[in-house]
């Protein structure tokens, strides 16, 4: 155990009539940006932080210590004791985590020095000459993580693990149409990336995006999502899947557990154990992550919940977060779904979603990276990006047919950390998709 | 530590370097949060350290941050700083160029009214009770929030070129809001809205009158619940400061940051459709539309004597006169545009690389007061209060939601409609400004949450305005 965690956990132990939760966690970053086919700039960047979340009766109390010592935690320790009998009480407190289960032990490789910067540069040297070839430049990202995590509570709970997610964006830009495309690569085991099929994925796409840029009119379109759409569709519509948000009332699923919502085609599963995907042990509070059936065969099963919702909400505890949702492949494939379409639209990606009403899971966001007409049957034309303003709950029901085969697809979290997860998808075909407004550039 | 700072400096003294800068960052931080009436989180940290180190290597710039200011960290940090460059160097067509600019020395220090650090958490939590009691769940009002961030955060900045400064500022966030439901429906509304942070201490709960808007706030969230939708398919429409704010910074802001321009942001926040030939030249808005970037000012969060690269805190002319004259930009970008450095070169903390961010981004301000413009307004809506917003990557095509609109005929507010949302096109957008209230609406509102960047920082930035109308606007869309 860490030195300053078990000193905070020694000093606490002392303390009667407190429960806590303690949590160290390292990480470290290597990160290149790139663009116009060079080096944007390259980081690492790494961190150590210990908090504490400390209850006395149901008052709460919670401190962060970045790189903590033994005189820092002395300090935060001793403000927290003097504090926390002036805190007002939550009353919806009942008791921090108490599942004790462990996790199977992982070799979990180190990418960061698994994958060097002349690896990486290796790599993009080679994708960057031919997209040279066809006049387009690379943009994007090459990421390696290596974070750990040790977690201790008054109940017991001691559990610890590591993750070294790689992130791997491509985008290829024409060099005067401004026509992208995007391929990516997410996961823990670089063993997966096929570096060939990389290359001649994205080269497909560059192809397509030589044919000519035209409008389309705003109106009801037949779709066919790519994974990444259907993979992001699917996040946003997984919060409404969370304790948390049937506490605020805003959950579209209020009232919906084992009810029909979606075509019997569509399930979508929470699995940390999908290899392809990047695992997660403990979910919320430390709890054993299992996977869950959220929607099954179109039926809602179960909302997402932690310990403090489970007491507060009296809904079944299983600490999942949504870290590892994978949407089951159907039975089609993508040429044949894009054969069914007489006139629609390809969607590779999409960009700036936010909701309007959670609870109608009503959003507006808009097309990216790659958006193209489908005419008879085929992909013909590239189309200028575009808005569209709908309800995620209409598109699912909407959904005809599914590919039948499911692509790992990479999320970087921003806002924090810079964390990285992987949900795996299928492309969709979607009867009717509502496209709002034209955007007239690419 | 000016003399640590400084220390550091001189290790980077070598002809391998041809320039490099040291940031280093101590953050205080605590955020407090009721739900429904009742506490529902308290998080602190205090003194939290960040460093970072940027050198130019060949032409290349190389980056390492963390969290661990001792001497052994500082030498890997360098060591790993100069090998992040060598290499980039080597994927790399052209050379960044960087002129050299004369040493300057900065200071400020910032001191609130009512220093939330000092003030004792006793009464900090009595204030918020009391507030949380006031909008707790009653009738239709089924949700509520009171939430507070208070950061203080002294920074030391020193570069190669002997610029040094040192600032210390206080930064508050506060927010409360209410979400009522009624039969499967709900509605929400929030005070001050979406930016309501400030450059202040504790005082900023007083001055944005909190206590002093709770009842309505419940009042209008339970009548949005009944209230109808807007049905006309384009109409005159007058945004509210805290909205404009957000307009500003989504379609000219984020626009005119010319990092965009070279496609340094295309991996995450999407590149813009601005141009270096539209320099000079191009219309962006009505001749009453003049955009400024003000790191003078220090009212607002993006106050600075010298940015994250050594440039002096200036006021730049964006748009004047409805054209576009200039952007925000680095040393870097700058000198490849034929411009003057904007000083917007930021990082959210010292183990972020710095880059183009907006500082203060201010529309100036027209001519009479609020109550003037709706008098003036035969028939339109006044939004504000943000809800949902959105705009594509070139920051082209927007589209905004706020939480409430008030309907005006004939120079009054006569009733509300719910989701009022709009859409358009940028340049046409702003073309459409017609009026831009007086200096007595003039305010900032201010953000702690801009993104950009990977690895991601969010940055706290500030933007005055007025509240404007913009006529014949699209409000079509159905949800």
């Amino acid at each position: 155990m860490n030195e300053q965690l078990k000193y905070l956990h020694e000093a606490l132990k002392g303390e009667s009539g407190i429960k806590y939760q303690l949590h160290l966690h390292r990480w470290q970053t290597d990160f290149l940006r790139f663009y116009q086919s060079q080096t944007n700039y390259n980081i690492s960047k790494d961190s150590i932080t210990l908090s504490g979340s400390l209850y006395k009766d149901k008052k709460p109390y919670s401190f962060s210590i970045d790189s903590p010592d033994k005189a820092k935690i002395d300090t935060a320790l001793k403000t927290a004791l003097a504090m926390i009998d002036h805190m007002p009480e939550d009353p919806d407190f009942v008791d921090l985590e108490d599942d004790l289960s462990l996790a199977e032990p992982k070799d979990i490789p180190d990418n960061i020095s698994g994958i060097p910067l002349g690896k990486k540069t290796e790599i993009l040297t080679r994708l960057a000459k031919l997209a040279d070839e066809h006049d387009f430049e690379l943009y994007g990202t090459f990421i390696c993580n290596l974070q750990s995590y040790h977690m201790i509570n008054s109940n017991k709970l001691d559990k610890s693990g590591t993750q070294s997610p790689i992130y791997l964006e491509v985008k290829a830009v024409h060099r005067l149409s401004q026509v992208t495309v995007l391929e990516t690569f997410g996961g823990e085991d670089f063993g997966y990336f096929d570096e060939e099929n990389f290359a001649a994925n994205l080269l497909d796409k560059i192809k397509a995006a030589k044919n000519p840029v035209v409008d389309v009119e705003p109106g009801e379109y037949e779709v066919i999502l790519a994974p990444r759409c259907v993979a992001e569709f699917t996040q946003y519509l997984a919060y409404g899947m969370s304790a948390f948000s049937l506490d605020r009332n805003s959950s579209f699923f209020e009232g919906k557990v084992d009810t029909r919502v979606f075509p019997e085609i569509f399930s979508i599963t929470d699995d940390p154990e999908d290899p392809e995907l990047i695992h997660s042990d403990y979910g919320d509070g430390g709890h054993i992550y299992r996977p869950l059936k959220l929607i099954e065969n179109g039926y809602f099963r179960a909302f997402m919940c932690g310990s403090y919702f489970h007491h507060k909400l009296g809904l079944p505890k299983n600490g999942n977060q949504g870290s590892c949702l994978s949407i089951s492949p159907g039975s089609e494939r993508l040429d044949t779904m894009i054969s069914k379409v007489k006139k629609g639209l390809y969607i590779s990606s999409l960009h700036y979603m936010n909701f309007i009403n959670p609870k109608e899971t009503s959003l507006t966001g808009l097309t990216r990276d790659g958006t193209f007409l489908i005419e008879d049957g085929k992909i013909t034309k590239v189309v200028n990006n575009l808005r569209f303003t709908e309800k995620i709950s209409r598109i699912f029901e909407n959904i005809v047919d599914l590919e039948d085969s499911a692509t790992s697809i990479p999320f970087s979290d921003n806002y924090a950390d810079f964390s990285v997860r992987a949900i795996k998808a299928p492309h969709a075909l979607i009867a009717r998709f509502y496209i709002s407004s034209s955007t007239r550039t690419i | 530590m000016e003399h640590k700072i400084k220390q550091i400096i001189s290790k980077l003294d070598s002809p391998q370097i041809s320039f490099a800068d040291v940031r280093i960052t101590f953050t205080d931080y605590e955020s407090i949060t009721f739900m429904n009436g009742n506490l529902r989180g308290y998080d602190s940290s205090k003194a939290s350290p960040a460093i970072g180190i940027r050198v130019l290597i060949d032409g290349c710039f190389g980056f390492a941050g963390s969290k661990d200011l001792s001497d052994a960290s500082i030498d890997k940090l360098i060591a790993r700083a100069k090998s992040n460059a060598t290499h980039g160097a080597k994927f790399q067509k052209e050379k960044l160029s960087f002129p050299a600019l004369p040493a300057t020395i900065g200071e400020y220090i910032h001191q609130p009214e009512i220093d939330p650090f000092q003030m004792s958490l006793e009464e900090k939590l009595d204030y918020f009770k009391k507030l949380a009691e006031l909008i707790k769940p009653q009738a239709k009002i089924v949700n509520s929030h009171v939430a507070a961030e208070f950061e203080r955060q002294e920074k030391y900045y020193a570069n190669s070129e002997g610029s040094y400064s040192h600032t210390l500022v206080y930064n508050t966030l506060p927010l409360m809001g209410v979400v009522a439901a009624d039969a499967g429906v709900i509605q929400s509304r929030t005070w001050p809205g979406h930016m309501s942070a400030g450059r202040a201490g504790f005082e900023l709960f007083y001055r944005q009158q909190f206590m002093e808007n709770t009842e309505r706030i419940i009042k209008e969230a339970t009548d949005l619940l009944s209230a109808p939708t807007i049905t006309e398919e384009k109409a005159d429409i007058i945004i509210g400061g805290g909205h404009l704010a957000l307009q500003l910074h989504e379609s000219i802001g984020h626009a005119t940051e010319a990092d965009r321009i070279f496609g340094q942001e295309i991996s995450y926040a999407g590149k813009t459709f601005v141009k270096p030939s539209m320099l000079g030249s191009f219309k962006y808005g009505s001749d009453i539309l003049n955009v400024y970037s003000d790191s003078t000012d220090p009212r607002g969060l993006g106050y600075h004597p010298l940015d994250d690269e050594g440039v002096p805190g200036k006021r730049v002319d964006i748009i004047k006169d409805g054209i576009l004259v200039d952007q925000q930009t680095s040393r870097h970008i700058a000198h490849k545009l034929g411009l003057e450095p904007s000083s917007n070169m930021k990082a959210s903390f010292a183990d972020d690389i710095p880059l183009v961010r907006m500082s203060n981004l201010c529309i100036a301000p027209g001519l009479g007061s609020l109550k003037d413009l709706i008098a003036d307004t035969e028939h339109g809506y006044l939004l504000d209060f943000t809800k949902t917003w959105s705009i594509d990557d070139n920051r082209n095509n927007f589209q905004f939601t706020t939480e409430i609109g008030y309907k005006i005929q004939d120079g009054k507010i006569t009733s509300i409609v719910k989701e009022p949302t709009y859409y358009g096109i940028t340049p046409e957008f702003w073309n459409a400004c017609d009026r831009i209230c007086g200096e007595e609406e003039w305010a900032y509102h201010s953000t702690f949450h801009c993104g950009k960047g990977e690895p991601g920082q969010v940055m706290r930035l500030s933007h005055g305005v007025a509240p404007a109308r913009f006529k014949n606007i699209n409000v079509s869309v159905k949800i």
